[in-house]
């Protein structure tokens, strides 16, 4: 451990307008270019900046001991953040909150260019921002709301077939399938003005999410896509090309499964591995080399 | 709200102040001590507003991550209860200079109330009142001296009777002036952040016993 601190320096900082976003910001002791992305993790659900297992402080040290500006921050409302003084929605907050984090630290860090890091609802919000903000340039994003394509409904079908208790709410009307399919159509028979997603939970079957995705591809946005097997929101690894196939033009995505993995990398070694591959992917695309020395 | 940071530079500890609101009365101080590993992750919120509701009550409040947890130094592997408890002390130490209080009260949850109760029978003197809010109760027969006077534990979980908790806890030693059963939703499970559910209960009981 000794060796990795000496590599990086950590602060904790308050961001936007208001200075009331608190976040950790990890910076290497040698600086790096200012080119390079700055990295910006975002909080998945209402868990903390810290993360479930610690495990975007772990992700955030590595990146700094790898030559990377790394911020995580609380959106509003979040962790020790405080709540936003206008009336803004959730979701429309959150994404707010993104804007005016990455504001303070393109000014006080001098970085033009991000990369956004989720999980889960942070994924969410990480392609929904992205394509809207020139200066992101690429996304992490680990277990994603992906819609439902005809083979998840056979994955899910075939995998609850052998359960008893699975037949008998259906029969009662409890069925999750059942209430699946029933939100799918409800939102295809809506007009298409009111299927801009109000909040994340209907976010599964609003043509916004396919939107930005595909905002994304055609902005040549580089987007590293994590899945774990035990994810409640996709059934099979592929489920993101089924579903967006334009996210796979350009050649700028790259597909990454986790087999054994729960939703939360709750394993240590699934932990690690995720770490190994993100730093890899970044480096892939923005090698952290032509160091100059910090001030 | 102040971001400080505790510690030596080999020991650096993130921590929060929440600053006494003006009241009739002298302020007061109070150092919060987080649970452990998941327990932390998901108790996180709740210790928040504890400490904001308390800072509104007129105490001074301080809640920090333990090395080697939250965004303090130190990797998984550096925390240990005697460094835990060290940094307690150095919490305790840092919230009499900035509350400009002799003594200060210790809030535990979880582990962190197990922790709490062997820093507060270390220090008597110092430490003028103890709340352990679901402490793991078997392990608070080994503490290092007698609980303060006006120690109070707080449960939200009735599995067991109160002389079950005692008999548990506090055989052949001191037992917390105060037990009592607060039924709520507990705030270090995983469910606590599916719901989002505060235990306002505890919260408004916490403050209500320490006026």
């Amino acid at each position: 451990m000794a060796a990795v601190v000496t590599k990086f320096t950590e602060q904790a900082i308050l961001l936007g307008p208001r200075r009331t976003l608190v976040g950790v910001i990890a910076r290497p002791r040698v600086a790096p270019d200012p080119a390079l992305p700055a990295v910006v993790i975002l909080n998945t659900g209402i868990v903390h900046r810290v993360g479930h297992n610690r495990m975007y402080v772990t992700l955030s040290r590595m990146l700094a001991a790898a030559g990377r500006v790394t911020v995580r921050f609380d959106q509003s409302g979040l962790g020790d953040s405080g709540p936003r003084n206008d009336r803004l929605a959730p979701l429309a907050a959150g994404l707010a909150d993104i804007k005016e984090a990455l504001d303070s630290v393109e000014k006080t860090y001098q970085v033009s260019r991000f990369v956004l890091i989720g999980l889960c609802s942070g994924a969410d919000q990480c392609v929904l921002y992205g394509h809207t903000d020139p200066r992101v340039v690429g996304l992490v994003i680990m277990d994603p709301t992906i819609p439902p394509t005809r083979r998840y409904y056979v994955h899910y079908i075939v995998r609850r077939l052998s359960h008893v208790q699975n037949w008998i709410s259906v029969l009662t009307g409890r069925s999750g399938l059942m209430r699946m399919v029933s939100a799918q159509l409800l939102h295809r028979l809506r007009p298409a003005e009111k299927s801009r997603p109000a909040t994340l939970q209907d976010l599964q079957f609003s043509p916004y999410l396919g939107k930005s995705y595909a905002a994304s591809a055609a902005l040549g946005m580089k987007l590293l896509a994590a899945f774990t097997a035990l994810s409640p929101r996709h059934a099979y690894a592929r489920q993101i090309l089924d579903a967006f196939p334009e996210v796979s033009s350009g050649g700028t995505l790259q597909l990454q499964y986790f087999p054994d993995s729960d939703h939360l990398f709750s394993a240590a070694h699934d932990r690690a591995r995720l770490y190994r591959v993100i730093i890899d992917w970044l480096a892939v695309h923005w090698a952290a080399d032509g160091r100059r020395t910090n001030a | 709200m102040n971001l400080l940071s505790l510690g030596s530079a080999q020991r650096r500890l993130f921590a929060i102040h929440e600053a006494a609101a003006a009241t009739s009365r002298a302020p007061r101080a109070a150092v919060l001590c987080y649970p452990w590993g998941a327990e932390y992750t998901y108790a996180h919120r709740s210790m928040r507003q504890l400490a904001l509701k308390l800072a509104l009550s007129g105490c001074h409040t301080l809640r920090f991550d333990y090395f080697g947890t939250g965004d303090s130094g130190g990797d998984e592997s550096d925390a240990d209860v005697a460094g835990c408890e060290s940094d307690v002390e150095a919490a305790m130490e840092a919230l009499t200079d900035i509350a400009g209080t002799p003594q200060v009260t210790l809030i535990g949850l979880r582990a962190g109330a197990n922790i709490a109760a062997a820093v507060a029978a270390r220090h008597a003197s110092i430490v003028e009142a103890l709340v352990l809010w679901d402490p793991i109760v078997p392990e608070l027969r080994s503490l290092p001296g007698a609980l303060p006077r006006r120690t109070a534990m707080f449960v939200t979980d009735r599995t067991e009777s109160r002389d079950r908790l005692v008999e548990l806890g506090f055989a052949g030693g001191t037992r917390p002036a105060t037990i009592e059963f607060v039924p709520t939703q507990s705030p270090w499970l995983e469910s606590a952040t599916m719901t989002g559910v505060l235990p306002v209960s505890v919260i408004q009981r916490v403050i209500e016993w320490l006026r």
